[in-house]
């Protein structure tokens, strides 16, 4: 990850900052709070659903192509996601060359597991004749900038994307045991995708004995462990990981999971709503993009 | 302001993909109307005016240039004031006759309109576009598409055709409003013949009517309400009895084709018998027999029509009966269906199917009369077309007894299921029946043959006069002004493509010269002069008349060899020995100075001639020893002779009528042109394909299949003949032996019979066909291609620019070498050769008529093909074939029995076999209009009851004129 050398005495403040009594992170926030957040969908007209988010100084925009294609034979009645995460090196210059490949392909790795999971998308509901044809959502991330965790700001772009992804309805005409898919030509038939159980990632990051949320890049630098979980608005956590060379005994796990869990319901339910108001301005919107 | 259009749409293989187009949206579009200042109609035509004008007279000289006028007057009684008209796309569709008629002006044509007509018929695109060219129609495009008030959004749950329709109403409120606020009101008139949209025009304050309520109050309209359309839902046709079965739907006949339950193919309709057709299936190349009304199903001539495959016990094979439709009254069409159900043997069937769908309508206009009718008053009448293949078509109109003697066009609009005929309507007249310009143009138009002045677009590509050489054209050329070359023509030739010389080199070997009008040259690939030429494709000789491929100005001067001038040419020079054999091949562009222009008899004279020894009558002996030699080696290798009657007629010099006819006599020197020509176009297509293998444009002559050579064969043997058809040498000998002392026109009868075996020769694109398949069977060449006559072949335009690109002559282009667009252009030359040969055949018919219209003569004829009721006679005097008709009289003591194996009638003791020789009566039959017939009676051997009386001859005085230019074919 972009790594930024900081010297020993700016590492110490930040980390007494958080062991203080009323712990005060670098910029105001409590070790609860998330950074401001901009959200828009239906940015780029030629995916089948889009977002872009802005969260803080990470940017990040994700695109999902829905196209039809063979379910795998493992799951012959289900449809296909899958996770694509490019670093682009306008972020920083070390994800030049394959620099980010590393990093795009942990992004791309803790995003499929969370939603490998029948509970958190329903598949089933992509696929269009068992074993032969089904639709395949390739979801794309582009990280745009980097501002400290990625891994919650590009769940939540997806998240988005899928809300906003409109599927062009088809229909099966079946003729001997040739099978024929026809396209409807009205463009707004078309069907969407139910994102009420779907995660978001919420990373807590072990600095000094605490943990905070949503670490800023200096944060990220000076944290030992970190711990990322999926969680969904029920507050179900579908996917757990660990990252960083430091330690983490389970007493504090079971207490940053609680965390997490918390979080991430409140993270899901706002998002949600920011959603729907967005979809209720309805198609005079005008979309901002990048003009702003 | 920008928008974006979205639509999803699947690919070849099956993907999904989801399109985004940006759509721009203008403030600047016009409203196109004179009388509107609000409009900046400034924009396009800022370059016309002088900017020191003063602005007032500046804007309304700018208005002044629009092409809807101020105050237009108002014909229509529904709409009193001053209005402009807005049609909806069902109505451009259907009644572009009416739209292109001179009354109707100052109609708004929408762009949503243009593209879903452009959508849905390629034709009616193209006559809206000739329409909204013609600055005298008043006609105006308005792009309502792009204009930010008038672009309409589709909304969700709206078809694509609520919103166009939404869109034409939102451009018609807009006018509305927009022409509102002058003094002097215009109105603005929708016509749509869709109750639906008409209700939400009005309660838009839209002023909506329908076309036929419309055309009805003009004051003018009289002849208008003739070329409308017949409304197709129109519910009066709906109570009659339904006569043919229903087509299935489209998407039904697409998966059916799809699955093989059906089968697609081209609906050929026979030209003999009206109730059999057969269809080509495409992918196949199979014939499916259709047999009687029902199983025809309102297919019609030309259509792509889907066929269901009759299980094989309902099998059936073309009747031998020459049938035409005659039915006076609707319900006899079940009648005519059980004159054909005969048991046929099982040996003889073949697959026959009925048509269940439709899959495209081909229908084009069509040129016929009418039908003479009972009720002289009525509206309703029968129209005959003059292709045969095409039903009778059932029109409407008033003027009847104005149209009863005239060549008239009539287009079909539907078929309902309870008409036993298609539905049409008028469209124009042609000129009086018999007229010989009328007749010409029917002729033109049936054989779809381009017959139009050139466009100024066309001619503005032309030379401009006086034209010489440059010093800029000598680049690439010899200079061979100072060769003796000559060209030898029919009389009365004026586009001379070839010329030849001959002399005698130092070595003792001949150099051999074939120069040939160099109009690539002047053709310049991508103009509008060699897209038109492309399109014709070849000049189409009538028997009175010659309609070019180029203008005059090239076909008849500057590309014309004639004598004494300095033209450029293309030259093929070949170095040969004395017994012809080739050393070597050159060839070059050139400027030559031909030094005599000559007819064959007038180069034949020349050679015969002892006493003339001068270099040009030894280079004409040269050539025709040369060539002698050359026609025997080619021979040798199995080139047919095969004979067909060709005519040409005496015209009268004032009335041009024709007088006499004779067949064409063929000279010594006719074939001494032909083998140097052959040998040229050889030579260029064994260069051509050697520098691309790819893109040649050639011209091969496929063997006919075995079985194509049976009634030849069958024919033969009756008088004891023996054809062996395995090859085109062993048939050409055959053919030879076939001498009959008895009957001297028996060997020349066998070869019209062969001519009629064989396949048609085409043009091709060499890459895509392999090399086994480049033969040219009739002159047993391995390779071959046209490169004589570039005046009048488009492929020999196309063959000199292959060339010039191998000999580095001219640059090439990208079109030259793309095999597909090359083949493309093959296919369509094919087309046009066609169409040419019948116009030409249909042109000596039509003389013929003319000829005999005077004349009832007693004629000599041999009997040609023996059918089930009639025999089919040659009359080699006239090169023509009549249809004898036997057993037409029931009632008549004498009967024919056809004998199937043997192929004879026989009546009492007189029995017809093939080749008889008979005497026959020519007349014309006057009975049918349309087609004078040209009626045939036997009048020896006498049969009493079916034979007629001797005519006294006739003696037309003979006048001779000059004959007409017509070329022979090469």
């Amino acid at each position: 990850m972009a790594d930024v050398n900081y010297s020993e005495a700016e590492k110490t403040f930040i980390l007494h900052g958080i062991q203080d009594k009323f712990p005060c992170r670098e910029d105001g926030r409590g070790c609860e709070d998330y950074r401001h957040m901009e959200i828009e969908t239906g940015v780029v007209s030629n995916t089948s659903g889009s977002a872009r988010l802005r969260l803080a100084n990470t940017d990040i925009l994700v695109g999902v192509k829905a196209e039809l294609g063979v379910p795998s034979p493992e799951k012959p009645d289900s449809g296909c996601i899958e996770f694509f995460v490019d670093c682009s090196a306008n972020a920083t210059p070390e994800f030049e060359g394959r620099g980010g490949e590393e990093l795009a392909t942990e992004i791309s790795t803790v995003l499929s597991r969370c939603y490998d999971n029948s509970g958190c998308l329903d598949l089933k509901s992509l696929c269009i004749i068992p074993k032969q044809q089904c639709w395949i959502l390739y979801i794309d991330v582009l990280l745009l900038e980097c501002g400290g965790n990625l891994f919650d700001a590009a769940s939540i772009g997806v998240k988005a994307a899928l809300y906003n992804t409109r599927i062009p309805n088809v229909t099966v005409n079946q003729e001997d045991d040739e099978m024929e898919i026809e396209l409807s030509d009205d463009p707004y038939d078309v069907n969407r995708l139910d994102i009420s159980s779907s995660p978001c990632i919420v990373t807590l990051s072990k600095i000094g004995h605490y943990h905070v949320v949503d670490a800023s890049q200096k944060e990220e630098a000076c944290c030992l462990a970190r711990l990322m979980m999926g969680v969904t608005a029920k507050g179900t956590i579908s996917a757990l990981k660990k990252e960083g060379w430091g330690s983490l005994n389970p007493e504090s796990i079971f207490d940053m999971m609680e965390t997490g869990k918390k979080i991430g319901q409140v993270l899901n339910t706002s998002l949600l709503n920011v959603l729907e108001e967005e979809e209720k301005s309805g198609n005079k919107r005008k979309t901002v993009g990048f003009l702003k | 302001m920008l928008t974006s259009k979205v639509f999803v749409k699947k690919t070849k293989r099956g993907g999904v993909l989801k399109v985004v187009r940006e759509h721009y949206l203008r403030d600047d579009i016009t409203c196109g109307s004179q009388h509107c200042t609000k409009c900046d109609h400034n924009v396009n035509v800022e370059t016309e005016n002088s900017p020191e004008t003063d602005i007032d007279s500046y804007n309304v000289g700018k208005s002044k240039t629009q092409p809807l006028v101020i105050s237009p007057p108002s014909n229509s009684e529904l709409c009193s004031s001053s209005h402009y008209v807005i049609p909806d796309t069902n109505v451009v569709l259907h009644q572009i006759d009416v739209l292109e008629d001179e009354s109707l002006q100052n109609f708004i044509i929408l762009q949503t309109v243009i593209d879903e007509v452009k959508h849905r018929s390629l034709p009616a695109n193209k006559r809206l576009k000739d329409i909204l060219a013609n600055s005298s129609k008043h006609f105006y495009t308005f792009c309502n598409e792009y204009n930010s008030e008038t672009y309409v959004e589709r909304e969700p749950g709206e078809s694509s055709n609520d919103r166009n329709d939404r869109a034409i109403r939102t451009a018609a409120k807009w006018y509305t409003n927009h022409l509102q606020e002058y003094e002097k009101d215009i109105s603005i008139v929708l016509l749509t013949d869709d109750n639906d949209n008409r209700t939400k025009a009005k309660e838009a304050g839209i002023m909506s009517f329908t076309v036929h309520e419309y055309i009805k109050s003009l004051k003018n309209g009289g002849n208008l309400i003739d070329r409308l359309a017949w409304k197709s839902s129109a519910g009066t046709q709906q109570e009659g009895k339904l006569i043919y079965p229903e087509h299935i739907a489209t998407s039904d006949i697409l998966k059916g084709v799809k699955s093989g339950k059906y089968l697609q193919g081209s609906f050929m309709a026979s030209r003999e018998n009206y109730l059999e057709a057969s269809v080509n299936v495409t992918e196949s190349e199979k014939f499916v027999l259709i047999q009687g009304h029902q199983n025809l199903n309102r297919a019609v001539h030309s259509d792509i029509v889907a066929i269901e495959m009759l299980p094989e016990a309902e099998w059936s094979c073309p009747s031998s009966l020459v049938l035409e439709d005659t039915a006076q009254a609707e319900d006899d069409a079940l009648e005519d269906d059980s004159k054909l159900k005969n048991k046929v043997p099982e040996h003889l069937r073949q697959p026959t199917g009925r048509v269940v769908g439709i899959i495209k309508r081909n229908w084009r206009q069509y040129c016929g009369i009418l039908k003479p009718s009972l009720l002289k008053k009525g509206t309703k009448h029968l129209f005959v077309p003059a292709e045969r293949r095409i039903p009778k078509i059932r029109i409407e109109t008033r003027q009847a007894e104005d149209l009863a003697t005239q060549r008239i066009i009539v287009a079909i609009d539907s078929w309902p299921r309870s008409s036993r005929y298609p539905q049409g309507h008028f469209v124009r007249k042609l000129g009086n029946i018999g007229d010989k310009g009328a007749e010409n143009e029917v002729l033109l138009l049936e054989h779809d043959v381009p017959h139009q002045v050139f466009s100024e677009k066309v001619l503005s590509f032309l030379p401009k006069m006086p034209w010489s050489i440059t010093k800029e054209d000598m680049k690439h050329r010899k200079d061979l002004r100072d060769i003796v070359v000559c060209s030898v023509d029919p009389p009365g030739c004026t586009d001379i493509d070839d010329a030849l010389h001959c002399r005698l080199l130092d070595n003792g070997n001949y150099e051999v010269g074939v120069h040939i009008a160099d109009v690539s040259h002047f053709i310049r690939p991508g103009t509008a002069l060699d897209e038109e030429a492309a399109n014709r494709g070849t000049t189409v000789y009538l028997t009175d008349k010659r309609i070019d491929m180029v203008p005059e100005l090239l076909s008849s001067n500057l590309c014309s060899l004639r004598c004494d001038v300095e033209r450029l040419a293309f030259t093929v020079i070949w170095e040969m020995t004395e017994d012809a054999k080739i050393l070597n091949t050159s060839f070059t562009k050139s400027v030559i100075n031909s030094k005599a222009s000559l007819m064959y008899s007038e180069a034949q004279a020349r050679i015969d001639d002892k006493t003339m020894n001068d270099e040009l009558t030894l280079s004409l002996r040269g050539l025709n020893k040369l060539a002698k030699l050359l026609k025997q080696s080619r021979i040798d290798a199995g080139a047919l002779c095969l004979a067909s009657t060709e005519v040409r007629f005496q015209v009268d010099s004032e009335t041009a009528d024709p007088i006499d006819v004779q067949t064409k006599k063929l000279l010594e020197t006719n074939s001494m042109v032909e083998e140097f020509m052959l040998l040229a176009n050889i030579s260029v297509a064994k260069k051509i394909l050697e520098e691309f293998p790819n893109c040649a444009l050639l011209r091969r002559h496929p063997s006919p299949p075995p079985s194509n050579f049976e009634p030849v064969i069958k024919a033969a043997s009756s008088k004891g003949f023996i054809m062996d058809c395995s090859s085109n040498k062993n048939l050409a000998e055959s053919l030879n032996k076939a001498e009959f002392d008895e009957n001297p026109y028996f060997n020349t009868m066998l070869r019209i019979m062969t001519t009629r075996c064989m396949m048609q020769a085409v043009y091709f694109c060499s890459g895509m066909l392999p090399e086994s398949e480049y033969v040219h069977y009739g002159l047993a060449a391995a390779i071959y291609t046209h490169f004589t006559s570039p005046i009048r072949r488009y492929s020999d335009i196309i063959v000199h620019r292959l060339l010039a690109v191998c000999i580095g002559a001219d640059a090439s282009y990208p079109d030259l070498l793309e095999k597909k667009k090359t083949q493309s252009l093959c296919n369509n030359l094919n087309y046009r050769h066609k169409m040419a040969q019948y116009a030409g055949r249909a042109s000596v018919n039509l003389h013929t008529h003319l000829f005999f219209k005077t004349r009832v003569q007693d004629e000599d004829g041999y009997v040609l093909f023996v059918r089930k009721n009639a025999l089919q006679v040659l009359i080699p005097k006239y090169g023509l074939e009549g249809t004898l008709y036997l057993n037409e009289n029931k009632k008549s003591p004498t009967q024919f029995v056809y004998n199937e194996e043997q192929d004879t009638q026989t009546a009492g003791d007189v029995v017809f076999h093939v080749f008889d020789h008979v005497i026959i009566q020519l007349s014309i039959d006057r009975s049918n209009v349309q087609h004078l017939k040209l009626a045939i009676n036997l009048v020896k051997p006498q049969i009493p009851g079916f034979s007629v009386a001797p005519a006294s001859q006739v003696d037309g005085e003979k006048e001779k004129v000059g004959p007409p230019s017509k070329k022979a074919r090469k």
